[in-house]
This record gives C-alpha cells, structure tokens and sequence, in this order.
C-alpha cells in the first residue's frame, strides 16, 4: 500500500486551484491545436513547453499543464477524425474507419462522445495499470527481444487484410505500397540512401504527418466535387447534441478489450500508440463484426480504437519513466517534456524522485477527468463544424492543413509532397482501396525492417533466430491462427452471399 | 480496367523497386544490409499486383466534363499555393487561394471574397499570433 | 454568414485561451537531430534551458528534434534551406564528425561554421551484472578464442563512433583487421535500447557514452569493464580506465553546436561569446557532472580547426580498421 500512499501525496502536491485551472487551459489549448489537421500531441507540447517556462511553473504545474495538453490534442486529433474523414495525428487513422461513417449518418455526436468516453477508459486503464504494475512491467519490457518485435509486426500486417471491407488484396497491397514509401529516406542501419532520387529532401523519408494530411485530407476535397454533382448531400442532418446514455452502451465492452489490447502493445517500446489502435480494431473487429456492421458506423468501431491508443500511450509510459526509452512518437514528447525540466527517467527515477512520478501520475488522472468533463458538453460546439456550408468549410480545411505542415517544417517542398499524396489518395480512393494500410506500412515499416536486421546481426545472418524464442513461436502461432480462421471465414462468407452482393461506396 | 491498369502500374513499381535495391550495398557487419528487406517486399507487391490484374474489381465511375475541370483547377491552385506562399508571402497567396477554392467548390464571387476576406486574417492569427508559428507576412522577392 | 460567424467565435474562444506571444520567430533554436532521450537532445535541451536561466538570452531556446541519418537529415536541412540563419544552431559531437568523415553526411565540415564544444562524455565498455566478463581482458580473451561468440552492440550503426571505439580497443588488444569485420554488432536507437535489450539477454556487449545510461550504472544493473577516459570520471572516480588496464586508448564524444556556414562573423561570435559565458557558469558545470560528461572548452576558430583536424583523424582510423576503402 505504499504505492497509494505516494500517490496519495502526488494528489496532494497536484489538486491545487491554480494546478486545476492549468489542467483545464491546457486540455483546451490542447484540444484546439489537436483539431487542426496536422498538429498533434508533438505540436501541442512543444508549443507550449515555452509557455510553462516563461510562466515560471515549478516541475509539477507545468507538469500537468503539458499532460493535459497532451490529452486534449490526442482528443482534439478524433474531432477531425470524426467530422470530417481527416486524422488529426497517426493514432487517429483508426478513427476514421467508423467515426466518419457515424457522422455521415447524423452521429457524429455519439461519435465524438464514444471517442470522449473510450479514451478515459483506455487512458485510465492505463494509468492504473501503470501506478500498480511499472516496475513489473519494464521487466517484462526488456525480455522482448529484436526476433519478437520483428513477430509482432508481422502480426500486425498480417491482420491488416482484414481490417478494412474491401477486396483484400487491395488492402495488402496499400500496407506493401505504405512499406514501400516507408523504405525511403537514409537507412539508419548503415546510412545509405535509399530511393531518395538524390534529393537531400527525401534523406528524412516522408513524414507520415504530411502523408496522412495529404491522403485524407487533399483527397477529400477531390472526392467532394463528384458528391456535389450527383446530387447526393454529403451532410447529413445532425443527431442529438447531448448524447444519451443508451448511446454510449455499446461501446463499454469493446472499451475495455481494446484498453487491455492497447496496453500490451503500448509496453512495448517502439510498438507505441499507433500499433495499439490497430491491434485493438482488429481485435475488436474479430469479435464483434457478426452482422458485418464494421466500416459502415459500427460504436464499437470507434471505441476499441480510441481505447486502444490511449491504453497504449499510457502503457508506453512505462518503458519510458523505468528505463527512459521513448516508447513511441508521444511519449518521445513526455520524455523531452521530462527533460526540458530537468528530470531525467531512468531506473533510478523512481527512488530518487519518486515526488515526480506520483506527481506526473496524478496529473495524468487529473487530466483525463478534466479532459472528459470539458469536453462532452463541448461537443454541441463541435458538432455544428458540420453546418458550415461547403465553399467555406472545404477552404478553411485545406489551408489549416497546408499551413499545419507549412508552419512546422517551413518547406514548400513538404507541401508538394502532400498535394502529391492526396492525388494519390484520390486515385486509390476511386479504385476502393483503403488508405488506412498505406499509411500503416508507411508508420511500422521502418520498425519492422530494423528489427529484423537487428535480429540477424545478433545471430550473423541465421534465420533460424526468427523462431527461436518462445514469445516470437507464441506469435506466430496466434497470426497462422488468425489468418486461418478468416480464411475459413471468408469461404464460409462467400457461400452464404452470393458474389458481388457487397457494394462498396466511395467514402469507406 | 481501372483496377488491370492500377495493376500494371503497381506491377512496373514492385519491379523497379525490387531492382533499384540491388545498388545498396551490404554495409560492413550487416548481414542482411540495406538491399534486402525491399527485395523481400518487393515480391509480395508484385504477386499481388498479378491478383489485382488477373481478378479486377467492376470500374469506378471517373469524372469527365466540369467536375474533372473542377478537380484539376484545385489541384494546380493547391500546387500554385505551395509554390507561391514563400514569394508573395502569407495574406496575399491565402487570400487568393481561398476565393478560388471557395468559388471551384461552388459558390457566388462575392460568398468566396467574403470567405477569403474573412479567413486570409483568422488563419494568421491563429497560427502565427496564438500559436506561435510564424508564417511569412510579405512578399519575398 | 451565421456560419462563418460560428467558426470565428471558436477561433476566438482558441484566442481567448491561449495568451499571444508564446514564441516568436525572432527565439533562438536549437536543432537536436535525434530523437527526444539522447546525447544530441540533451545538448539542446540543457544548454538551451541554461542560456535562458542564466539570463544570457531573454527569449527561451526552442528545441526541435529532427532525427534521420545519425545527423545527415539535419545537417542537409540547415544546408539547403538555413545556412544564413544568425538563430540557429545544431547540436553535435564527435559522432557527427564520424559520419562526416566518413562521407555519410551531404558534405564536409567546411559547409557549417563551428562554434564550440562545452564538454565531454566519455566512452564505457558496459555488461549485464552477471556478465561471466570482469575486465577488458577477460572480454577480449574470449573474443579472440571465438570472434563469434560475444554480440556486441552500441547506439552507433557499424562503423560509426560506438563501433569504432570498440575496434580501436580491439585493436589494442591484438586482434587484426580481419578480425574487425567478423565481430558481431548491432546498432540500436540510442544507448538506453542497447542496455535494456543487453539486459534482456540479446547481446552481451555495450559500447556507448556513459552520460545517457549512467542511471544504470548507479542502479547496478550493469558493469562498466572499461571507461575510456585518460583519468578516471570526476563523478564515477571508482570506474576502471581502459589505460589502467594497459589499453593506451580514449574514446571521448565532445558535446557542441554549429551554424549555418553562411552566417556573419558578429551573429558567429554572438554565439561564441553566449556558449562561453554559460561554460562559465557553475551551473554548466553542475549540469554537466551530473549527467557524467566532462566540462572543456574549445570554441570559435580554436574549436573550428578541432574539428577539422578531428575529421581527418578520424578518416584515417575508419580507413586503418577497413570501415572505409
């Protein structure tokens, strides 16, 4: 019971007026950057890190202040999700696969609710799970090795295929299409350049926040021109604005499987908050699509992910305070958070600093309350963005992404890049292929090619070291698992529809 | 057709992709190197690239007439304000790139000035003066 | 209208809650091209805090991590697009020069203007705690019975600093080119994945800068079988040297900035003059011990030609050990 104890202090030092009132500004300022497509959680932060120390905040308040803007922008990123089809940062991708069709049908304020609800779930889920279990868990951390990582990408890809409703082999050739874009750039094994055409501009790769914004948000605007003509409105008449109870149901069950989904994933340094709404759709997704409502605006599709990446962010937490790996893209943030404040994470943080961690600990709970309670009441608000007319709503979309990129890396060659990717996800779009595959090769490739080659220098070039450890065996046997039960299913499937039953519409 | 020629074209990248592979050497003390792994994946792309061209889908309906007209006005004004932010700086290029985008999505010249008269100022204070983003305010020629 | 109405008042409201004047364009920054965690963010981080709380610059420094390339992505980027910009630096240390001289970064040295190195982190030879290994000959013995029986790793890729400092103590030992290209090495993304993963039984060796994983040391997690510093570390005094043990061999990674090469001479000497009144300062120096890095000064023309001298030092030890032909 130590450890409530020390949480206990860290509530005491954190639940002051003024820590309250930060917390509060912070989940706003958060959410109103994480709206804008193409800032995210990363922006948020370092945007306002200057700001907690010009304010000359002590370790704690600026603390929470930055966690709670850290929340709110990971909120902020599924409002663009939901209501307009466009990821606010890399874990919102999953969003988009039934947020957006939710909206479509006048939900979007279930959706933004379910999303609201899912993320305090996951998130606090998290939290628990990392008061009681860090020490535990990094541990547990360190045993997996180079080979594991390399199963666990594999199995990832290989449940991509079933994650959205298209033709499968679209759907694996978008993740080939994304792994490809994600080998560009210079090798971090040995430094050379690989497919950069010789342009100092693509040494860095493309960075998947140009992509996405391209892919979903410059293609939308293409899309919207062939809507518009034939004469099928696009928005749709609002639901309720204060949603209610029974709407919120649903989600419960698949909270709680993605939340226990994310967070394994997120304990894992580098798996991270992307590979755990991943995961946790996919999951979700297996056990729940019994009447194939998934991709069409299914709550459950919505929650599982939401809860997932928040589960996971918080579980990425943990390698990064007990050991001080940055876990992924937004605990990288936390850990430069940590050192711009002069605290170092390591596994010495815990006994040597232990006021910051329960202090840290108990903003994260603080934050997530204030991040529920501000903004489902200001989910009305968000909500009427649908109202805008077109010519000014689809204007004011597209330059706040143009200028989110622009003002980030102050590079008109960025901006062309993006403009190139949303001809591309126009174009894929059209031919019905899922662009959420893409941009999940283009996030895990790079990942899944080092750690292979990290395995295979430790065993000199033996594959052998593939399957020799019993979590990467483990892992493969739950992929040929999983892919032969949706191979079963899908024969099973094809013999009870007739073929060609299925009609896709654009917008999946 | 859409989806044989989509094929086609992917196949002619798996390809090119996988032989382009071939220049990276094999650092030193790196058994697998740089050129493997895109090898690897380079099959899987092409197999499935004879899937798609072998089992298409039925077409999309592509658009003709005004709407591609429309599409390709938007993409050149997107590019051209790529382009053109840095040289004419932020309040001219934003203001002209919204009238026309407001005015190709369908709407009168005075409902696309107003949006750009309104929006050009809205996005800069938001980015530059809130946010802290500095965005170029005159032209740089 | 109504609409667009709407859409400013939430502008408005976003207004409202953010006080103007966060950062401005004029606000120094500081490129550290890695990810958060490391010796290159640390640099940035550290040093930029200090300039501000010390009162030497008004404005706070603003970081940005811009990883790619062990440094190529940065320094190609401040090349082509920033190579005037008096208000900005990059975050560096004998890694990047490494890579330079090596061909691995757009150019040479002569495309940057070098200010100044604030201080050292030295290299350290780590094992798990209960490694079978007590000494650098213990370890060397072993590799020389069997080159392919210890796994090695760093946060360096083959050939880059980490490597490099392991072969040169190789080298000491007796063992011959030949040798260097079957040793087993594994690059990770910075020294803390190395020691975890070292931890978790993947490799058995580390070669890395102390100041990132020093918290393992203190923890006892790990066992430092050599630091390759000429006297032992002020704040780890009971760390064995590599010297101490007969291998005449040093393994520093200064931590330092450079510039645009376009830059005037008085925004290069403003730069100058600020980094030296923060060495200056005890709280340099206590930032600097306590992340086990070495306070010393060189900069301005003093640090320039360092570093040139460095890089072609540097070229001639990768081509002596066949990293480079």
């Amino acid at each position: 019971m130590e450890t409530l104890t020390f949480l206990a202090a860290g509530f005491q030092v954190a639940l002051t007026p003024t820590n309250l009132a930060l917390a509060l500004f912070g989940c706003f300022a958060g959410t109103i950057i994480g709206s804008l497509p193409g800032l995210g959680p990363v922006n948020g932060v370092a945007i306002l890190i200057p700001l907690a120390f010009s304010l000359r905040l002590d370790p704690t308040s600026a603390l929470i202040m930055l966690s709670a803007v850290y929340y709110g922008a990971m909120y902020g990123g599924r409002i663009s999700s939901i209501m307009l089809n466009i990821p606010g940062d890399e874990p919102a991708i999953m969003t988009t696969l039934d947020g957006y069709p939710m909206a479509r049908k006048g939900k979007a304020a279930e959706a933004l609710a379910i999303s609201g609800v899912a993320s305090f779930i996951g998130a606090t889920f998290a939290t628990v799970g990392l008061t009681l279990f860090a020490p535990l868990l990094a541990k547990a951390a360190i045993y997996f090795g180079p080979a594991d990582y390399f199963a666990l990408y594999v199995l990832a890809f290989a449940t991509i295929g079933g994650i959205s409703g298209a033709n499968p082999i679209k759907t694996l050739l978008a993740a080939c299409l994304g792994l490809m874009i994600g080998t560009v750039g210079l090798d971090p094994a040995t430094g050379t350049a690989r497919y950069t055409l010789g342009s100092f501009n693509l040494y860095d790769g493309f960075d998947p926040i140009v992509a996405i914004v391209g892919l979903f948000a410059i293609s939308e605007v293409l899309i919207l021109f062939e809507m518009h003509v034939a004469g099928s409105e696009p928005i749709k008449r609002l639901g309720r604005v204060i949603p209610r109870w029974s709407d919120l149901k649903p989600g419960f069950g698949a909270s709680l499987r993605g939340s226990v989904v994310g967070f394994i994933a997120g304990i894992l340094p580098g798996a991270g908050a992307s590979l755990g709404a991943v995961m946790s759709y996919s999951v979700e997704k297996r056990i729940s699509n019994k009447d194939d409502t998934f991709g069409k605006g299914d709550p459950r599709g919505v929650a599982a992910p939401e809860a997932g990446n928040n589960a996971a962010s918080g579980g990425a937490l943990i390698p990064m305070l007990t050991l001080g790996v940055p876990g992924s893209g937004t605990t990288a943030v936390m850990l430069a958070m940590l050192v711009s404040l002069n605290i170092q994470p390591g596994p010495l943080l815990f006994q040597n600093q232990p006021e910051i961690v329960w202090g840290l600990i108990a903003s994260l709970y603080i934050a997530n309350f204030v991040l529920l309670a501000l903004n489902i009441p200001m989910i009305g608000i968000f909500t009427r963005i649908l109202s805008l007319p077109q010519w000014s709503l689809m204007p004011f979309v597209v330059m706040v992404s143009f200028l989110g990129i622009y003002s980030i890396s102050h590079s008109s060659f960025d901006l062309l890049v993006m403009v190139g990717f949303g001809l591309l996800g126009y174009l894929l779009r059209k031919l019905d292929v899922s662009l959420v595959p893409v941009v999940l090769g283009l996030l895990l490739g790079a990942d899944m090619e080092n750690n292979l080659r990290r395995a295979l220098s430790i065993s000199d070039g033996s594959f052998a070291i593939l399957v020799q450890s019993p979590i990467s065996i483990g892992l493969y046997i739950v992929t040929i698992l999983l892919l032969a039960t949706a191979a079963v299913m899908s024969l099973r499937d094809r013999k009870r529809r007739p073929a060609g039953s299925e009609v896709h519409t654009l917008e999946e | 057709m859409s989806d044989r020629i989509a094929g086609l074209l992917f196949l002619a990248l798996s390809i090119w992709y996988g032989m382009t592979a071939g220049n990276y050497e094999a650092g030193f003390g790196d058994p697998l190197g740089p050129a493997a792994f895109p090898r690897i994946l380079a099959v899987p792309a092409a197999l499935l690239s004879l899937g798609l061209i072998l089992r298409p889908d039925p077409d999309p309906t592509w658009s003709r007439g005004v709407i591609l007209g429309r599409q390709v006005a938007t993409i050149a004004v997107l590019i051209a304000y790529a382009l053109l932010l840095d040289p004419l700086g932020f309040p001219i290029a934003t203001f002209a790139a919204v009238l026309l985008l407001a005015k190709l999505i369908g709407t009168s010249w005075l409902k696309a000035g107003a949006a750009a008269i309104i929006m050009a100022p809205l996005l800069f204070v938001l980015f530059d003066v809130l946010l802290g983003l500095p965005l170029p305010l005159s032209p740089s020629i | 209208m109504k609409h667009l109405l709407s859409a400013a008042a939430l502008a408005a409201l976003a207004g409202f809650a953010l006080p103007g004047g966060v950062t401005k364009a004029e606000a120094a920054e500081c490129i550290a091209p890695a990810d958060p965690g490391g010796g290159w963010d640390f640099t940035c981080r550290t040093v930029g805090r200090l300039l501000t709380e010390e009162g030497i610059l008004d404005a706070p420094v603003q970081v940005v991590n811009m990883p790619g390339g062990v440094g190529a992505v940065a320094y190609a980027r401040v090349m082509n697009s920033e190579s005037d910009n008096p208000d900005l630096v990059v975050a560096t240390s004998t890694v990047g020069i490494t890579q330079i001289a090596q061909g691995k970064y757009p150019a040479g040295t002569d495309a940057m203007r070098w200010l100044a190195m604030l201080g050292a982190d030295v290299g350290v030879v780590l094992v798990a705690a209960d490694s079978p290994y007590n000494t650098l000959d213990d370890l060397f013995a072993a590799m020389k019975e069997n080159v392919g029986s210890v796994v090695t790793s760093g946060s360096t890729a083959a050939g880059g600093w980490d490597h490099i400092r392991l072969l040169m103590l190789a080298q000491a030992a007796g063992m011959g080119p030949e040798e260097f290209t079957k040793i087993r090495w594994v690059q990770f993304d910075g020294g803390t994945p190395a020691v975890t993963q070292m931890m978790g039984g993947q490799t058995q060796v580390v070669v890395t800068d102390l100041g990132e994983i020093a918290g393992f040391v203190e923890s006892g997690d790990v066992k430092v079988l050599a630091a390759m510093s000429d006297e032992p570390i002020p704040a780890f005094p009971d760390l064995p040297t590599a010297k101490s043990q007969g291998y005449d061999v040093t393994g520093y990674n200064w931590r330092g900035f450079y510039t645009g090469g376009k830059v005037s001479d008085e925004a290069y000497d403003k730069w100058v003059s600020n980094l030296e009144t923060l060495f200056n300062s005890e709280a340099w120096k206590e930032a600097a011990e306590a992340n086990g890095l070495i306070p010393i000064w060189r900069g301005g023309k003093e640090f320039n030609d360092y570093v040139v001298e460095q890089a072609s030092q540097m070229e001639a030890i990768s081509r002596e050990i066949g990293v480079i032909k």
